[in-house]
């Protein structure tokens, strides 16, 4: 084991190099870029490959192509390059060829602030690209030890769910520097609970099932063997149709190949939750470790709350709000994003609340105040902003 | 099914469903006597595609392995493609000319810069004809299509002493050449000199489309009138521009920078 002070940059460099990763293509975008530079120098140590590509499309489109002919591949951005992911996104999505993405948010929206952290591609993240007709695995890291774990997950989930998977971290995370350790053999991989899935090839013909099963190996290109692989609507052996059973087998392997293996991907931590308090605080990111203190100082101030923090965003968790409570999600946005979803999936009874901020995070003791306002009766406004009014 | 298409082609996908007349089965048929030519079997060819009609009528015709980008995108694909395929295989793009020129240009130019072993076929029925029928970069000026129902008044990339294929030699490809597929002996010629280049080729293959572009624009359907009009209007072709083996092959080149980094690493190790 290598015990290193690092960024999440860095974790997320040397997960994907420990994963199998071979290819990157990027191009170049602060706060993701380190990403980028690590990959240019590790990759080509380890025989793997780096290009900078003419646009983020081009560069997960690379990736794409390298994962369709066998090589597991990486691409990392924050906002205005994750929305040009929406093309190569959905190819690789509908061709179900493995790809990781990496998204170290800033603030939006568009250019916004370049070195800040911000949360505002949650749904973004979701639906990434157009149609509809699918589900996606997204995954949120709080620590630079976390960035490295969540990683290499990403691409042992996208080889088995033959999907890209989504690394939604944020600025603070990749950019912050704390204690790493990074595994040095598989046995200290597997030590920490992680699994590498080796890229395996469909031995062809029949790559689209219509059926939600996982662990189908992906078709590879490239062998000989005549395999068929488009983002047209594909017959089960890859053939573009415009039929609409055929459509149907597909829609429902894409969504349901995901959504029906749910309890697989699921992730939470919960703080304080085992005495069911009043008050949950909702977040995911680098906003939980705010969350995690005032969960603390609330407690010992006789409140009764607790926290959740969401590591697997999509499928979203809805299980984890059908106990009655007030609900507070905790986001680095104004507009408000976690809180939709919170509300759609609490139970009757509850109520949903929302204290958003951008590019900063809120301090401990207003996240208390928050509480006790709640607990109180009250409703959170904010330099006369009704912040409740989502 | 005559016999070439009988050994590369899946037969569920030939004569498959462009319109009756199109030209891109001549297309499909002068690349086939390509491969049959230089010897090729159906395990040594990888074929990409587009969209457009050339790129959905042509997807997975193929029976070996075939595969499709998204619009204007397949340049990218194929280049990370092209990282993971053995060197010896052949990988051919069949694209139009909106793909090609408009859409994926600046894709097809860093390919192009990268000098990625691929030959992309353009297959250009001058225009948007899968949507009906609009004017691109390559429709003639003053044409009268769906989108320009007063006749084309932008210079195309073919008219005013301009050329697109000047863009892709200077970005610089390996081995650019033009045609109508009516040339079919030419054709085939130059894209046996294409598909054995190792490196970034480019055939433009002018192909007719009396359904649209005839009845719009040449005030006929009739396959003979745009068949006439595509001969006489399209005479100068052949190769322009020859550099095969001036410039390092990508993947040739970024193996022995790998390979090169490693020996450094080894030696400082």
């Amino acid at each position: 084991m290598r015990r290193t002070f690092d960024t999440g940059n860095a974790a997320i460099t040397e997960a994907a190099i420990a994963a199998g990763c071979r290819v990157f293509a990027g191009y170049p975008i602060t706060p993701a870029t380190e990403i980028a530079e690590n990959m240019s120098r590790r990759l080509p140590q380890v025989g793997g490959y780096y290009l900078q590509a003419e646009d983020e499309c081009a560069a997960l489109h690379v990736c794409n192509g390298a994962s369709l002919g066998g090589l597991k591949a990486m691409t990392a951005t924050s906002g205005p390059g994750f929305i040009l992911f929406a093309d190569p996104f959905g190819w690789a999505l509908s061709s179900e060829i493995p790809v990781v993405i990496v998204n170290a948010q800033r603030v939006g929206p568009v250019s916004g602030i370049t070195g800040a952290p911000g949360q505002g591609e949650f749904y973004l993240s979701r639906y990434l690209t157009h149609g509809g007709n699918f589900e996606t695995i997204v995954l949120a890291p709080s620590s630079v030890q976390e960035a490295f774990r969540l990683t290499v997950r990403a691409f042992a989930l996208s080889e088995r769910f033959r999907t890209p998977v989504i690394v939604l971290a944020d600025q603070m995370v990749t950019d912050g520097w704390e204690a790493l350790e990074v595994p040095e053999t598989p046995e200290e991989l597997a030590g920490m609970g992680l699994e590498v899935v080796p890229r395996r090839a469909h031995p062809g013909p029949d790559f689209y099932p219509a059926s939600d099963a996982i662990d189908v190996p992906p078709v590879v290109l490239g062998r000989g063997i005549g395999g068929a692989c488009s983002d047209w609507t594909p017959t089960e052996r890859g053939l573009d149709t415009e039929q609409v059973e055929a459509q149907h087998k597909h829609a429902h392997r894409l969504i349901h190949k995901i959504r029906s293996h749910r309890a697989l991907l699921a992730e939470h931590e919960a703080f304080a939750l085992d005495d069911d308090p009043e008050l949950v605080l909702v977040s995911y990111g680098t906003p939980s470790r705010v969350v995690k203190s005032a969960v603390a100082a609330a407690r010992e101030r006789g409140l009764s709350v607790g926290g959740l923090r969401l590591v697997t965003l999509w499928p979203f968790p809805d299980e984890l709000f059908r106990r009655r409570a007030r609900y507070l999600t905790v986001e680095l946005n104004w507009d408000g994003q976690l809180v939709r979803e919170v509300e759609r999936a609490a139970g009757a009874g509850s109520s949903v609340h929302f204290l958003g901020r951008c590019g900063e995070l809120p301090a401990v003791t207003e996240l208390v105040d928050a509480a006790a306002t709640l607990l109180g009766g009250g409703s959170l406004r904010r330099r006369g902003w009704n912040l409740e009014a989502w | 099914m005559d016999a070439l298409a009988e050994r590369y082609l899946r037969p569920e996908k030939w004569p498959g469903t462009a319109c009756p007349g199109c030209g891109l089965r001549l297309l499909t048929r002068e690349i086939l006597e390509t491969f049959d030519a230089l010897g090729l079997g159906v395990n040594d060819v990888v074929w990409g595609t587009a969209i457009g009609c050339t790129g959905r009528q042509t997807y997975a015709a193929w029976k070996g392995d075939a595969f499709a980008g998204t619009h204007g995108r397949v340049y990218a694909l194929a280049t990370g493609l092209r990282l993971a395929l053995p060197p010896e295989k052949r990988l051919i793009l069949t694209v139009g000319d909106g793909d090609a020129f408009t859409i994926g240009l600046p894709h097809l130019l860093a390919a192009a810069r990268r000098n990625v072993d691929m030959t992309v076929i353009v297959g250009d029925n001058l225009g948007y004809q899968s949507t009906g029928g609009q004017f691109g970069v390559t429709t003639p000026l003053g044409a009268r299509t769906d989108s320009s129902p007063y006749g084309a008044w932008e210079p195309s990339w073919a008219e005013e002493g301009l050329d697109v294929l000047g863009l892709v030699r200077e970005a610089g490809a390996a081995f650019l050449a033009r045609h109508t597929i009516y040339d079919r002996e030419a054709v085939v010629e130059t894209l046996k000199t294409a598909v054995a280049t190792r490196g970034f080729s480019l055939v433009h293959l002018y192909y007719p489309c009396h359904v649209h572009y005839g009845a719009q624009a040449l005030g006929s359907d009739e396959l003979g009138v745009i068949a006439r009009w595509m001969r006489e209007r399209y005479r100068a072709t052949g190769v322009v521009h020859d550099a095969r083996g001036a410039r390092p092959e990508f993947t040739e080149r970024l193996r022995r920078f790998v390979a090169d980094v490693q020996g450094r690493k080894a030696r400082a190790g």
